[in-house]
């Protein structure tokens, strides 16, 4: 798995940033946060289809890795460690969300007309180009698809396919074994193969 | 011992090799369906990698000074909530009753011992003592003593005199 720190090529580990960051260094944690936070956000937004709500996810994340970054004894990346924060942080609000009746599916879309633009926390959002239409049809094709799985057969995929994890490093930020992991692979490619044929049999 | 789908898996994620390749391969019923399903999963590797990438953070200084607000705030309540509860919640800690406990206890048993100590009753001479002044003349000996030491259980009488010129003649023993 490529990370961020390797594309930086920083002089400073990221095992020397955790050692700093455990003795209570804040800028250390910055640094590691600006390794892993398009990655880390990115990896959310995938999740929940919505720019805010995927901020707010990743923000609560870095926090808890924060207040927990004592207990990383660095027998895996940083990397792997804040991703299993990350899917635990995104996996019990899906969960929450469901319970509540919301459903993540195109929220995105409405929210966007639906924020305060002087709002803290919404990232600024740029008005679509027309020649992108179609392709901004393809993405909600595969939102909606992607949606239609369970939380944790979306973190399987989505760190497979777009993050190239190995297995071994999903199942650890998943806290599954590799077979869990494999298994679930297996259905929601099923499941994706059947929604998307269209899709990705024309493009 | 793998089932089909973790083989299925590894096999569409070039994972398997070697005899446990080929022995998967034979086992397929339809070899050629199997192949055209393999490069449909990559087909839809593909498609997700190339859409779903391209999502990118916007504002990401941004975004890292609002975290670094918030854990500035969150370290700020810690310091803050530490002195305010010391006083009141960890009074009573475990700690703490263990030795309230303890000395209760030993001054308990210190005054225990104290009070059985005084309370316990003397023990009853061996002799009883008679002092004889009265019988003894103070003219003839101003100074002299006569006691009687009785041990009762062996019904003994030691006379003790001290001081007399010479015993009276009215106690000479009966």
């Amino acid at each position: 798995m490529q990370t961020e720190a390797t594309l930086a090529q920083s002089d400073v580990s990221e095992l020397d940033l955790v050692k700093r960051c455990q003795d209570g260094d804040t800028e250390a944690f910055d640094e590691l946060v600006t390794r892993c936070r398009t990655r880390v956000f990115g990896m959310i937004y995938n999740m929940v289809h919505s720019e805010q709500d995927a901020w707010d996810l990743a923000q609560e994340s870095f926090l808890k890795a924060w207040k927990s970054i004592g207990r990383f004894r660095g027998q895996s990346s940083f990397y792997t460690w804040i991703y299993r924060i990350v899917m635990n942080v995104t996996i019990d609000w899906l969960r929450k969300k469901k319970i509540k009746g919301g459903d993540a599916e195109f929220d995105d879309a409405i929210q966007l007309r639906e924020i305060d633009p002087a709002s803290k926390t919404v990232p600024k959002t740029e008005a679509l180009p027309h020649q992108a239409m179609e392709r901004e049809e393809i993405r909600a094709r595969i939102e909606k698809a992607i949606g239609q799985l369970s939380p944790e057969h979306r973190a399987v995929i989505l760190m497979k396919e777009i993050d190239d994890m190995q297995y071994h490093e999903i199942a650890e930020a998943l806290g599954c074994s590799i077979g869990t992991v494999m298994s679930r692979l297996f259905y929601a490619r099923k499941k994706l193969q059947s929604l998307l044929r269209d899709v990705y049999e024309n493009v | 011992m793998k089932t089909f789908e973790q083989k299925w898996t590894a096999w569409l994620d070039d994972e398997l090799s070697g005899p446990e390749l080929s022995e998967f391969e034979a086992s397929l019923p339809n070899k050629a369906a199997a192949q055209a399903e393999k490069a449909e999963a990559k087909k839809l590797g593909q498609l997700l990698k190339r859409e779903l990438s391209a999502h990118r953070l916007k504002n990401e200084e941004f975004f890292s000074h609002q975290l670094r607000e918030k854990i500035v705030h969150e370290s700020g309540e810690q310091h803050h909530e530490r002195p305010r509860r010391s006083p009141t919640s960890h009074w009573w800690t475990i700690p703490r009753l263990l030795w309230a406990g303890t000395a209760s206890l030993a001054v308990f048993l210190i005054c225990t011992v104290l009070v059985m100590h005084q309370e316990r009753p003397a023990e009853e001479s061996q002799y009883l003592t008679q002092i004889l002044n009265a019988r003894v003349d103070p003219v003839v000996s101003p100074n002299g003593t006569v006691s009687i030491f009785e041990v009762k259980q062996d019904r003994v009488t030691v006379l003790w005199t001290e001081g007399l010129q010479s015993l009276p003649a009215d106690y000479a023993a009966k």
